[in-house]
């Protein structure tokens, strides 16, 4: 299986005004097409930070986040924005929506920073809402849908561009049970169907159990690699 | 383009209230700024217009040194060169008005003091100013009338009245005596105090053989057809005149320190302005920059999703823009029909304010101007501000830092 994302000695250092703090220290992972990994750990192990750097939302202080044989770490501000763009989705655990968009629109809106053609862009995103159960909530704004409705409509964005990842931040964290597995449902489906890698950091064991490949880390450091045949 | 509208115009109602709040501040000031502009604006107008109607007219053509020295001595010679030049511009000049104008002393019977004695052409005179209006007593001149007309104020002076008989001593043409005994033919009322107790009025004939100055005038106030091509007709007689002899000068330069005292005054009003301005510009501020706090996870949303700086940037200056933008345009929209119905129904003074402007022979009314730039120029100013404001989310955004911001 191809290579998505590898990352080598990554290191992420904070300079607190006590000491500096290393939130990711010396990581060494590769994350392999179609993959569903859970990246796990306490509090402050390290996961966000993790997931900003390989998310290209954060620089490394040391190492290298190779994506599709591009390093990004190297990348200037504006090439990261435009690498995001084309080749990431994001689900994160709040704030996920543009308010003032509709269901379509915010499907639709990564799609549109791409310059898709409108028709294709407006099929896609239909099509993504259908997937994930919204198909009768397509004109609704983010205020008149639930904490899950919402979410699902972020999966639906983050996958409808296809990009090559999604990174997912503690997506089921503020949602209840039923809600959340019903997310996880519609993301282990397209997972399957759409072939599309799946990176989470969470703490939420009902994410952990439908992981292929669970990573712990501790004081950002891997202390632990699991597959598991799922 | 479209998405950055689309997002600017929803984030805009995201809080209807405070929206609608900020545009209406943006409204009054605008409103105000524009009632206060167009009443300023009006009252110079009219103020110019009766100056340039009464007084100065669009264009005179003066002797080259009268300007400097106004003295019976530098007076122009209305010869074949003047009128060679007026017949060629006559589809362009409305009407002209020849004057002869000096100091001469001035002696009833028991009193003499010094005045302004005016010669002028009566029938183009009353195309200029209609003097005939302000007639009081008697009968007005004719051409080549002997009698004189006496301002109101110098007749009361000089115990003077229609019928009787006055005495012109003074200095002509060239260093000769002028002097003749002229009867009163009629009392007109200048209004404007310092003319109402100063000037005679004569015929420019008698006034030229009084002044022994044949065919000579101190100015020849030409009126264009179109009072907006008055500096390209100035222009046009600069050339065509000999400069050795002769002086074109617009109201413009005629009425410099009118002009200068205005726009004094409009540099006063221009601070008040701003102070209004400012009480606005700190109101956009506020909804602008609560707008940015309460958004910064969705910035950070936006920037993870790959949306560039730039394109939040013009989102962010789309908004400061629209929120003005509506406030001018419903201020503009609003303030139309209240200028329009003040321009044609000025505000009637009453009382020693309305005696006042009176004295200075104006109509006593607050007159409005609907002028298009009374309305345009408080709108681009309001705009202008807008931009200014609107760069601070502008830099904000370009500060930003997403892991700041994300969650």
């Amino acid at each position: 299986m191809k290579t998505v994302i590898k990352t080598t000695n990554l290191e992420k250092v904070y300079n607190s005004s006590v000491a500096p703090v290393k939130a990711v220290n010396q990581v060494n992972l590769e994350f392999k097409e179609g993959e569903f990994t859970a990246i796990v750990g306490p509090s402050g192990s390290g996961k966000t930070t993790f997931l900003n750097l390989i998310g290209g939302l954060d620089k490394p202080t040391r190492g290298n986040v190779i994506i599709d044989d591009t390093d990004i770490s190297s990348m200037k501000e504006s090439q990261l924005f435009d690498f995001r763009l084309k080749h990431i989705g994001f689900v994160f655990q709040a704030y996920n929506l543009i308010p003032v968009l509709t269901a379509v629109e915010n499907v639709s809106f990564v799609m549109l920073l791409q310059n898709r053609p409108k028709e294709e862009m407006e099929k896609r995103a239909k099509e993504m809402l259908e997937q994930v159960g919204l198909s009768d909530k397509i004109n609704v704004r983010p205020n008149k849908l639930s904490g899950g409705q919402q979410q699902r409509v972020a999966v639906a964005r983050a996958l409808a561009s296809k990009p090559d990842f999604v990174l997912a931040d503690e997506p089921t964290a503020n949602l209840d049970t039923e809600s959340a597995f019903n997310l996880l449902d519609i993301m282990s489906k397209l997972n399957k169907e759409e072939n599309i890698t799946l990176i989470f950091s969470t703490h939420d064991q009902r994410v952990i159990d439908r992981a292929r490949r669970v990573i712990t880390l501790v004081d950002g450091a891997v202390s632990k690699d699991e597959y598991f045949d799922k | 383009m479209k998405l950055t509208i689309k997002l600017a115009w929803r984030n805009l109602w995201r809080n209807k209230k405070r929206t609608l709040v900020t545009i209406s501040s943006v409204l009054f000031a605008v409103l105000l700024a524009i009632l206060f502009f167009s009443m300023e604006q009006g009252s110079y107008d009219r103020m110019i217009d009766t100056m340039v109607r009464y007084s100065t007219g669009y264009i005179q053509i003066q002797d080259v040194y009268y300007e400097d020295e106004p003295s019976i001595d530098n007076t122009l010679l209305f010869g074949e060169e003047i009128h060679t030049l007026l017949d060629k511009h006559q589809d362009a000049i409305s009407h002209y008005v020849p004057r002869l104008q000096y100091f001469s002393l001035i002696a009833s019977e028991n009193t003499t003091r010094g005045g302004m004695v005016t010669g002028i052409e009566p029938e183009r005179e009353v195309k200029f100013n209609d003097l005939r209006e302000d007639m009081v007593a008697g009968d007005f001149l004719e051409k080549g009338d002997g009698g004189v007309l006496m301002a109101e104020g110098l007749s009361d002076i000089m115990n003077l009245g229609v019928g009787d008989t006055l005495v012109l001593l003074g200095q002509g043409f060239h260093g000769t005596t002028a002097a003749g005994k002229y009867p009163v033919k009629g009392i007109i009322d200048l209004k404007i105090p310092e003319l109402n107790n100063n000037v005679i009025y004569m015929s420019l004939e008698a006034a030229q053989w009084f002044f022994g100055a044949e065919n000579r005038l101190t100015a020849l106030i030409i009126m264009p057809e179109n009072p907006g091509q008055t500096q390209q007709l100035a222009n046009l007689f600069t050339g065509e005149l000999d400069s050795q002899w002769y002086n074109v000068l617009t109201w413009e330069e005629l009425l410099e320190d009118l002009l200068t005292l205005m726009k004094f005054d409009i540099a006063g009003t221009m601070v008040l302005m701003m102070i209004l301005y400012l009480v606005i510009a700190f109101g956009l501020f506020g909804t602008i920059l609560m707008m940015m706090l309460e958004r910064q996870k969705e910035f950070g949303l936006l920037f993870s999703l790959g949306m560039k700086r730039s394109l939040l940037a013009r989102v962010c200056m789309l908004e400061s823009l629209f929120i003005s933008a509506i406030g001018v345009i419903a201020g503009i929209v609003l303030a139309i029909p209240v200028v329009t119905w003040f321009t044609y129904n000025p505000i009637p003074l009453t009382g020693d304010m309305a005696g006042a402007i009176e004295d200075f022979g104006f109509e006593p009314v607050l007159p409005f101007s609907s002028d298009p730039s009374v309305f345009y120029s408080q709108g681009l100013l309001v705009m202008a501000l807008s931009v200014l404001i609107g760069l601070f989310p502008v830099y904000k955004v370009y500060r930003l830092k997403i892991t700041d911001v994300k969650h």
